[in-house]
């Protein structure tokens, strides 16, 4: 399969998960059931920032399935394809928002889920400063754990943002990776579909930070290509959804770095099957420059350790 | 009056009223007084290679005079016609790279011929398997190398050197087909045996000789011509520019030179920077000497030295109406035999300088490679002393030019395209696997070659700017030479900012890159750096040529070389789209072949659309086509 048949593929798949999702919320419990995310101003931030929509209740979304569905032109041509893309983090938005329509569902997962807008604002200053030179999104399920938690932890010394998405998250745990925000590695989920939470963060950026207009979607894609240093990692193999995921990305300008072979485009998609490689590979694809002066101790040395609590051993 | 045919030139309408005021001839007055142009000719039945002849012979099967005296069939006398148009182009082509070759012989540390790409001399010399080719003295390997490049035009035995550069299974299919083409000149020469009266008669077998003529001439000729002018002059780079006639200065003297051999033109940009003559220049009242170009040699020129493009192929009359042109020097090819009458209603000097083409009606002077400075400098100081004959009356420059980028030789590409190659990946530098990579994955969806001349039988530059707009918006890459390069620099094609015209896929690729989604490739000889381009992307991905989605066009082609061209490219593997249609019609078999039949040979076909917007819709296809074929 061609590279757009296969984003149009999973846009597609999550087209559908997305309408039927809909279908069923509302028959449970009616269009005016309240839908939204725990702490933030901005609805659904992603449908806000792209189409300046305000989703309040479920009765909203079957408008918005539809303009992402009218997103998915099947078309080969990139900037259709890009737009599927888009399509799938808008479909991604609205099964995360319905899964919060019953409680956190995130209340037993290692992942947090859906960012709050304060923990946004407190990012705000060491990414604008550039104490947080970049935002790693990681995402998958390693063959190989302990080369990932190298990985996680070169970014964590290298004061890199971390996000985590599928059993990386326990693969790097089990490798003695510590996580959390203070630590600046961020488990957001084991679905999919949670890497929404993770792009939900570099939109409000763009509407916070940048003052961006809701609806104005062009203007988003260019604040996150230029402003939000992110880049995406994948481990394992590929399936059509992730790939489309991965289309969303590169529409925001964030390059993807898979460990599969995938159609490569220079600086967009890449192939670096060796972990050793995938961070320096990752930081030169986004721009990322970082000034490190190692310092010789027998520990980690990095702003990301600050927040770091010391207790007993029990 | 305004002329149908230059609608879209934004110069034209006041030049042409001019012309009429000032009482002098242009290319559309001779084109009207042409009235309807023969109908035989036309369909490439008329025949005249012996003295029983001229015959004519029907283009309709089955009525009227079947065959010629001598029994030819209308498929025969089209397929001699045909190939001897082929003949005639691959010779222009191989007699200009021989000159350069020459010069190349005649190069020493002193000049004015020096080896100005020693790294290139040396990467050729490697391949053409010259021993010890990195350590040897740099002249006496130039020597060698260049004799060696002589012996490919009339070598006894075996096949032109630079086929080993084409993807294997290209080189199969040549082996097969028996097309490799053996020396240069035995294959234009056995084509003027082949289609003497009484030789062969079979269309298939014309077609194939022709084409391995051609093939001589793409993959022999034009890239010796190409690579050895790199070496003398230097391989060309990223550089500015500026485009159309308004480059012409009313304030300097004004040199335009037209022509294709660089040997001339490179010396004349050295005698024009010449203080003595600067000065002579500023004592006649001038700023300083302005040397631009005009069609190929042009581009030579504008390639490796920004040097600005007043005009392609039909302008050249135009430049010569704005009364501000001092001398026109040409070499050969292309050049009108009309332009010494028209700039004796002028002040301007006609100078013809190659004893190949000795132009009857003004100025000769003749260059001679060994004499090569001191006739430039003569040759530039009578335009200079000319100025003071230029009436400031006749004097009208249309106020219209573009910014241009030039100079994308496949070594300034693959720098380019060096950039985004990310260090720590397995991938080499000084490939073109980033651009493979882009075809593959679909954010382009090709590459199209667009090249060719002007013809009055449409619209000027107007099927050049459609095709390549059209392609660009279709995020298909396109290169270009020749007057169809030029065409794309007058409004502005090659330009950083064009790829706002683009599809989002080569859009994000020319900021990636940052390269104009049209790419100037060069002069029409440099329509090998084309096929030396396309060659890498397939040896890249391990597949022949005709497996790309690539295409070639010539919209508005009028020479013969431009028949060559078309076949090296079609019989390289590459579907050529021609919006002139040849002179072949009146053979329903030949058209076929040449059509149809000839896939089943190269893999490729000619394509006859004269409209512009139909002809893209069918390269798309095609380039859909062969995309869905190899599953990307």
């Amino acid at each position: 399969m061609s590279l757009t048949e296969l984003i149009y593929a999973g846009s597609n798949a999550v087209a559908g998960l997305t309408e039927g999702a809909v279908k069923d919320a509302i028959e449970k419990h009616g269009e005016g059931h309240v839908v939204g995310f725990p702490d933030t101003a901005y609805f659904l931030p992603v449908i806000y920032a792209a189409t300046g929509v305000k989703i309040k209740k479920l009765g909203d979304l079957p408008a918005a399935v539809a303009i992402l569905k009218s997103l998915i032109t099947n078309k080969d041509d990139l900037g259709d394809a890009l737009n599927a893309g888009l399509a799938t983090a808008v479909g991604a938005e609205i099964i995360e928002a319905l899964r919060y329509v019953e409680g956190d569902p995130y209340a037993d997962d290692s992942g947090i889920g859906f960012v709050p807008d304060p923990v946004i604002r407190s990012l705000g200053v060491p990414l604008v400063t550039g104490d947080i030179p970049g935002i790693a999104v990681l995402l998958g399920e390693s063959a190989d754990p302990a080369s990932l938690a190298a990985i996680v932890k070169d970014y964590q010394e290298k004061g890199l943002l971390t996000f985590m998405v599928g059993n990386i998250i326990e693969q790097a745990q089990a490798s003695g990776v510590k996580m959390g925000l203070d630590y600046r590695v961020i488990p957001l989920g084991h679905e999919v579909t949670s890497v929404i939470h993770v792009v939900s963060v570099a939109i409000r950026a763009a509407l916070i930070f940048g003052a961006v207009e809701p609806g104005k979607l062009g203007d988003f894609l260019t604040y996150t290509k230029e402003r939000v240093p992110a880049f995406i990692n994948t481990f394992g193999p590929l399936d059509e959804v992730v790939v489309s995921v991965g289309a969303g990305a590169i529409a925001l300008g964030f390059p993807v770095i898979a460990d599969t072979v995938v159609p490569e485009v220079a600086g967009a998609l890449m192939t670096q099957a060796d972990h050793a490689k995938t961070v320096e590979t990752s930081l030169e694809a986004r721009s990322i420059k970082i000034k490190v002066t190692k310092i010789d101790v027998p520990v980690s040395v990095a702003s990301a350790f600050e927040g770091e609590r010391v207790r007993k051993d029990t | 009056m305004s002329n149908e045919l230059l609608k879209s030139d934004v110069t034209a309408e006041a030049l042409i009223a001019k012309a009429q005021r000032d009482g002098v001839e242009t290319m559309w007055d001779r084109k009207a007084a042409q009235k309807t142009q023969c109908g035989f000719g036309e369909a490439g039945v008329c025949c005249r290679i012996c003295a029983m002849g001229p015959c004519r012979v029907s283009p309709v099967p089955g009525k009227g005079a079947e065959r010629g005296i001598c029994g030819a069939n209308a498929g025969t006398i089209v397929a001699r016609n045909f190939v001897r148009m082929i003949a005639g182009g691959a010779s222009a082509h191989s007699d200009h790279a021989r000159d350069i070759v020459h010069a190349m012989h005649l190069a020493s540390a002193e000049g004015p011929f020096k080896i100005r790409d020693e790294a290139k001399m040396r990467r050729i010399a490697a391949e053409w398997g010259i021993e010890a080719a990195d350590t040897k003295e740099t002249y006496a390997l130039a020597h060698e190398l260049a004799e060696m490049a002589l012996e490919e035009f009339g070598k006894p035995f075996g096949t032109q050197r630079f086929l080993t550069r084409a993807p294997q299974q290209r080189q199969d299919i040549w082996k097969r087909e028996r097309m490799e083409p053996r020396a240069i000149d035995q294959e234009i020469t056995t084509i003027m045996h082949s289609t003497h009266i009484g030789c062969a008669s079979d269309i298939d077998s014309l077609l194939n000789r022709g084409m391995r003529a051609s093939l001589g001439d793409g993959w022999g000729g034009s890239m010796i011509g190409t690579e050895f002018s790199d070496i003398l002059y230097g391989t060309p780079k990223a550089c500015a520019s500026e485009s159309n006639l308004g480059v012409i200065d009313a304030e300097m003297v004004n040199i335009v030179l037209h022509g294709h051999d660089p040997n001339l033109a490179e010396v004349v940009v050295v005698a024009s920077k010449n203080p003595e003559l600067l000065e002579l220049a500023k004592s006649l009242g001038a700023k300083g000497i302005n040397v631009v170009g005009m069609c190929c040699t042009g581009n030579e020129v504008t390639m490796r030295h920004g040097i600005k493009i007043a005009g392609n192929f039909y302008q050249q009359e135009l430049a010569i109406i704005t009364g501000a042109i001092e001398a026109v020097i040409v070499d050969v090819q292309c050049i009108f035999p009309a332009l010494p009458a028209l700039a004796k209603k002028y002040h301007t000097h006609f100078v013809s300088t190659s004893q190949k083409a000795k132009i009857a009606g003004d100025m000769y002077i003749e260059f001679s490679e060994s004499d090569a400075l001191n006739c430039a400098y003569g040759i530039v100081k009578t335009a200079v002393e000319n100025f003071a004959n230029r009436d400031a009356s006749k004097v009208e420059i249309p106020n219209f030019k573009e910014p241009t980028i030039a100079g994308y030789s496949v070594e300034t590409i693959i720098d380019h395209l060096d950039k985004v190659v990310n260090s720590q990946l397995e991938d080499k530098l000084g490939t073109v696997k980033p651009l493979s990579d882009v075809i593959y994955a679909g954010v382009i969806r090709g590459a199209a070659g667009v090249v060719g001349c002007n013809n009055p039988k449409t619209e000027h530059d107007l099927g050049h700017v459609t095709v390549i707009k059209e392609l660009i918006k279709r995020d298909v890459i396109v290169v270009v030479t020749g007057c169809a390069a030029q065409a794309a620099a007058k409004v502005g094609l090659l330009t950083l900012e064009a790829k706002e015209l683009c599809g989002r896929g080569l859009k994000e690729v020319c900021e990636r890159v940052n390269i104009p989604p049209v790419l100037h490739m060069g002069s029409c000889v440099d329509c090998s750096r084309i096929l030396d381009l396309v060659s890498r992307v397939a040896v890249e991905k391990g597949v022949d040529i005709c497996d790309l989605p690539v295409v070639g066009s010539a919209p508005e082609w009028m020479s013969e070389k431009a028949v060559s061209i078309a076949s090296y490219v079609v019989a390289s593997g590459i579907n050529t789209y021609l919006g002139i249609i040849p002179q072949v019609l009146g053979s329903v078999e030949f058209t076929e072949l040449l059509n149809e039949g000839v896939r089943a040979n190269v893999g490729a076909v000619y394509v006859f659309e004269k409209d512009p917007l139909v002809a893209v819709e069918k390269m798309m296809v095609d380039i859909e086509e062969k995309r869905t074929a190899l599953g990307i």
